[in-house]
C-alpha cells in the first residue's frame, strides 16, 4: 500500500498586520499634510464654494487660521462679476472671524464676530475671471451706456412724419364720400316716395267735394262718411310715410354734417400731430434724465442695493440646490435640517467697512444666514454716519429673510449733503457734459417680496453747475438747458426681479428739454409744415365745396317733407264729420218743419 | 532605498490568488469612482491594506477608475441629485442628516452618494468578471503575454530585478 505523502500547509492569516502599519503611516501623513496645508485647503475650498454660489471665479490672496480662539483671517477677496468678467462685482480687503467650536463639532459653521474692511464694488480685474454660470439677468438698460447716441439726434423729415402719422384728412374725406354715396341713395328714394304737391291738391279737392256735397238722406250721409274715412286713412298713411322720410332725411343730414365737420377739422388736427412729432425722438426724450444721469445713478444704486444684489442671490442659491449648477466633478451639498435646529451657517454679527475713496462707511449686520426660518429672525443691516468728508448725514437700514416663497426684504435710506464734483455725464464727441458741482440729497425705500422689487427714491440735486458743450443745434438745445439748471429732482423707480432689477428715472428735465427740442424742430420744419397745411386745407376745402349741394338738397328735402307733413296734419284736423252731421241735421229739420 | 520599497511592496503584494486580485479590483474601483477625500475611502484603504488583497491590482484599479470617474461624474451627480431630492426618500435623508456618523460620511453630497451606490451595485459584477478573467488569463494568456517585447523590456529594469530577487 503506497504511503500517502502528506504535506503540512499553513494557511496564512486573513489579516496582514504590515498593512495596518501602512494604514497608520498613511493616516499620519494625511493628517500632517492637512495640518501643514490647512490654510491652502481652506483657501481652495472657499474659492470653489463661493465661486460656485457666485457663478464665476473667486480669488483669495491669503488665508490664515488660528487655533485659540478658533478663527480665520481671509485677505484679498475678489468676486468676479459673471455678467462682466473683466470686473469684480465685489472686492473685500480682508475678513476676520471667529468660529464657534461647539457648533463646528456638530457640523455647523457659526461665526461670532466677522469684521470685513476695504469693500468696493465694480472694480476692474487684472485679468478676466472665469465664468461658471452665466447670469440670466439682462443687465441694466442699454441706454444707460449708449448715451446720447441712442436719442437719434437727427433732423426730423416732414415726409417721414407724414408717413408716420397716418394723416386723418384723406381718411375723413374718404369717409365723407362714402357717406354721401349712401345718403344720396336715401335722398333719391325719399324724394320719390314723398307725396307730391299735386297729390296734396287732389286730396284738398276731394276733401272739399265731400264736405261741400249735398246731404239729403241718412244713406247719403253714410256714403260720404265712408268716403271721408277712406280719405282719412290715405292721409294717415301718407303722413306716416312723410314722417319716416323726415326721420331718414334728418339722420342723413346729421351724418353728413358730422362727416363734413370732421373733414373741415382734419387738416388742423393733422397739423397739430405733425408738430407734436416734430421732435428728435418721442421715446428718447423721456429718457434724457436716464441717459445723462442713469449710469451714475446705477453705480450709486449698486451700493444702495448691495445687500440685495450681492448677498441675497448668494444666500438664495445656497438655500436652493436647484439654483446652483455645480462645476464639473463638484456635485451639490444638500441640507435636510430640521425646522427647530440651529442654522448650519450663521454669522451672528458682522461689521463691513465699505470704502468710497478715503471715506469708510461701517455697516453693521446681524444674523447672516440662508436659513432664516430656522433662526426665526431676519438678517438685519444698519449704517449711520454723519459729517463724513463725502456727506453730511447718512442713514441706511433694512432687513432680509429667505422664506419658502423667496426673498423677503425691505430697506430704507436717507442721505443728505453729498458734495458732487466733476462728474462726467456725457463724453461723446457731439456732446460733452460735466456736472461741475452739486449738492445731493436722497431718500427712498425699496422692498423685495417674492423676489420682486418694488420701490422708489428721490434724488435732489441742488446748487448745480453743469458744463456742457455741443456740436450741433440739437445737442446745443440740451446743452443750453443743462447750463441753466440750478436744481433738479430725479425720481427713480425700482421694479423687476431680484436677478434683473429695472431702474427707471424721470425728472422735470425730460419735459423741459422735450418742449425746447420740439420747439426747435417745429421752427426748423416751418416751411414743410406750411406746405403740408396748405395741401391738407386744399383737399378738405375742395371736397366741402364740391359736395355742399348734397347738404343743401338734403336740407331742402327735409323742408319739403316738413311742409307736406304740416299740410296733411292740417287736413286731418278738419272736422269733416261734424260738418256733414250738421248738414244732415239741418236738412232733416227742414223736412220735418222743425 | 529601492530595496526597501521593493521589500515593502513584496510584503503587501504577496497575495496573488485570483480572489485576492478580484477583490483588489473591486475596492480600487470603489475608491476610484467616489470622491477621494471621503471617510469611506479610509475604510476601503484599511480593508485593502489589512486584509490579504493584492495591492498592485488595487492601485491599478484605483488609477484607472479615477480616470473613468471623471467621465462618469455627471451621471453620478444626476443619480445622487435624483435620490437626494426625491420626495419619497426625504424622511430617510432627514433622519440620516441628524446623525453625526452619516454626516461625516457626507452622504448628502450628490456625487458621493451617486457614485457610492453605483459602484456598490457594480461591485459584484466586477468581482465575478475579474475572477473569471484572471483565471482565464493565468491558464491561457500569461505565457503569451510574458513573451511580449515590451514586457521583457520592463522586466530588464533594475527595480524589477530587485523585486524578482525578493520574490525568489
Amino acid at each position: 500500500m503506497p504511503t500517502k505523502k502528506q504535506k503540512n500547509t499553513v494557511r496564512p492569516s486573513a489579516i496582514r498586520w504590515t498593512g495596518l502599519s501602512a494604514f497608520i503611516i498613511i493616516c499620519a501623513l494625511l493628517m500632517a499634510f492637512s495640518w501643514l496645508l490647512l490654510d491652502t485647503i481652506i483657501k481652495w475650498t472657499l474659492e470653489r464654494s463661493i465661486g460656485t454660489l457666485n457663478g464665476a471665479e473667486v480669488n483669495i490672496s491669503q488665508v490664515e487660521h488660528r487655533w485659540s480662539p478658533l478663527g480665520l483671517k481671509i485677505t484679498g477677496i475678489q468676486v468676479t462679476d459673471p455678467a462682466e468678467p473683466e470686473f469684480n462685482r465685489l472686492v473685500i480687503g480682508d475678513v476676520t472671524g471667529e468660529i464657534n467650536v461647539e457648533q463646528l463639532l456638530l457640523g455647523r459653521f457659526h461665526f461670532e464676530n466677522v469684521v470685513s474692511s476695504g469693500i468696493r464694488v465694480h472694480q476692474q480685474r487684472s485679468t478676466p475671471g472665469e465664468v461658471y454660470q452665466l447670469p440670466d439677468k439682462q443687465d441694466v438698460k442699454d441706454w444707460t451706456k449708449g448715451g446720447l447716441a441712442k436719442l437719434n439726434l437727427s433732423m426730423p423729415n416732414v415726409d417721414d412724419i407724414i408717413a408716420r402719422i397716418d394723416l386723418q384728412t384723406p381718411a375723413a374725406i374718404d369717409q365723407a364720400k362714402a357717406s354721401i354715396a349712401e345718403q344720396k341713395a336715401v335722398l333719391e328714394e325719399a324724394r320719390n316716395s314723398l307725396p307730391s304737391a299735386e297729390d296734396l291738391k287732389a286730396y284738398e279737392a276731394e276733401l272739399k267735394k265731400i264736405t261741400e256735397a249735398e246731404i239729403k238722406t241718412p244713406q247719403q250721409f253714410q256714403e260720404k262718411r265712408e268716403e271721408f274715412n277712406a280719405l282719412k286713412e290715405k292721409f294717415e298713411a301718407d303722413r306716416a310715410r312723410v314722417k319716416e322720410i323726415k326721420a331718414r332725411a334728418s339722420t342723413a343730414l346729421d351724418t353728413l354734417k358730422a362727416d363734413f365737420e370732421t373733414v373741415k377739422n382734419a387738416p388742423q388736427q393733422d397739423l397739430e400731430r405733425a408738430q407734436q412729432l416734430m421732435q428728435l425722438n418721442s421715446e428718447g426724450l423721456s429718457e434724457i434724465t436716464a441717459v445723462l444721469f442713469g449710469e451714475q445713478m446705477r453705480q450709486w444704486s449698486q451700493y444702495m442695493l448691495l445687500a440685495y444684489e450681492q448677498l441675497a442671490p448668494m444666500l438664495a442659491r445656497s438655500a436652493d440646490e436647484t439654483l446652483v449648477k455645480p462645476q464639473r466633478g463638484e456635485g451639490i451639498w444638500f441640507e435636510f435640517s430640521d425646522a427647530n435646529e440651529p442654522p448650519s451657517f450663521l454669522i451672528k454679527k458682522a461689521k463691513t467697512e465699505f470704502a468710497w475713496g478715503e471715506t469708510v462707511l461701517d455697516v453693521n449686520w446681524a444674523n447672516i444666514t440662508h436659513q432664516h426660518e430656522q433662526l426665526g429672525q431676519p438678517t438685519t443691516f444698519m449704517a449711520r454716519a454723519d459729517n463724513s468728508s463725502l456727506w453730511q448725514a447718512l442713514n441706511l437700514n433694512g432687513e432680509l429673510a429667505l422664506t419658502a416663497a423667496g426673498i423677503d426684504a425691505k430697506q430704507q435710506w436717507q442721505v443728505k449733503g453729498i458734495q458732487l464734483d466733476n462728474l462726467k455725464l456725457s463724453e461723446q464727441a457731439e456732446f460733452i457734459a460735466t456736472l461741475a458741482a452739486a449738492l445731493l440729497d436722497s431718500e427712498g425705500e425699496v422692498s423685495l417680496r417674492d423676489n420682486l422689487f418694488d420701490g422708489g427714491a428721490t434724488v435732489r440735486l441742488a446748487n448745480m453747475q453743469v458744463e456742457a458743450k455741443a456740436q450741433n443745434r440739437w445737442t446745443e438745445v440740451i446743452a443750453s438747458a443743462l447750463r441753466q439748471l440750478n436744481r433738479l429732482d430725479i425720481n427713480a423707480d425700482i421694479q423687476g426681479s431680484l436677478n434683473a432689477p429695472e431702474l427707471s428715472f424721470s425728472s422735470d428735465l425730460d419735459r423741459q428739454l422735450g418742449s425746447a427740442l420740439q420747439a426747435a424742430a417745429v421752427d426748423a420744419g416751418k416751411t414743410e409744415l406750411a406746405g403740408l397745411k396748405s395741401k391738407l386745407q386744399e383737399q378738405s376745402g375742395g371736397f366741402l365745396g364740391e359736395n355742399q349741394d348734397v347738404l343743401e338738397n338734403l336740407s331742402s328735402l327735409l323742408g319739403d317733407a316738413n311742409q307736406r307733413d304740416a299740410k296733411l296734419q292740417e287736413m286731418l284736423k278738419a272736422k269733416f264729420e261734424n260738418q256733414l252731421e250738421d248738414k244732415l241735421k239741418d236738412r232733416l229739420k227742414g223736412v220735418l218743419g222743425g | 532605498m529601492l530595496t526597501l520599497l521593493a521589500k515593502f511592496l513584496k510584503a503587501l503584494n504577496s497575495e496573488s490568488g485570483a480572489w485576492a486580485l478580484a477583490f483588489a479590483f473591486v475596492l480600487g474601483m470603489m475608491m476610484g469612482f467616489t470622491p477621494l477625500w471621503r471617510l469611506h475611502n479610509l475604510a476601503i484603504l484599511l480593508i485593502a491594506l489589512l486584509f490579504r488583497i493584492n495591492l498592485t491590482g488595487f492601485i491599478l484599479s484605483f488609477v484607472i477608475c479615477s480616470g473613468i470617474a471623471y467621465l462618469l461624474d455627471p451621471w453620478f451627480h444626476q443619480f445622487g441629485f435624483y435620490l437626494l431630492s426625491s420626495e419619497s426618500w426625504q424622511p430617510l435623508w432627514q433622519s440620516m442628516y441628524q446623525s453625526a456618523f452619516w454626516r461625516v460620511l457626507q452622504f448628502h453630497h450628490s456625487i458621493t452618494l451617486g457614485s457610492f451606490i453605483i459602484s456598490l451595485a457594480f461591485a459584484p459584477v466586477l468581482l465575478i468578471t475579474s475572477f473569471f478573467i484572471i483565471t482565464q488569463y493565468r491558464s491561457r494568456i500569461q505565457t503569451w503575454f510574458n513573451k511580449l517585447k515590451l514586457v521583457q523590456m520592463l522586466k530588464a529594469n533594475r527595480f524589477w530585478a530587485i523585486y524578482s530577487d525578493l520574490r525568489g
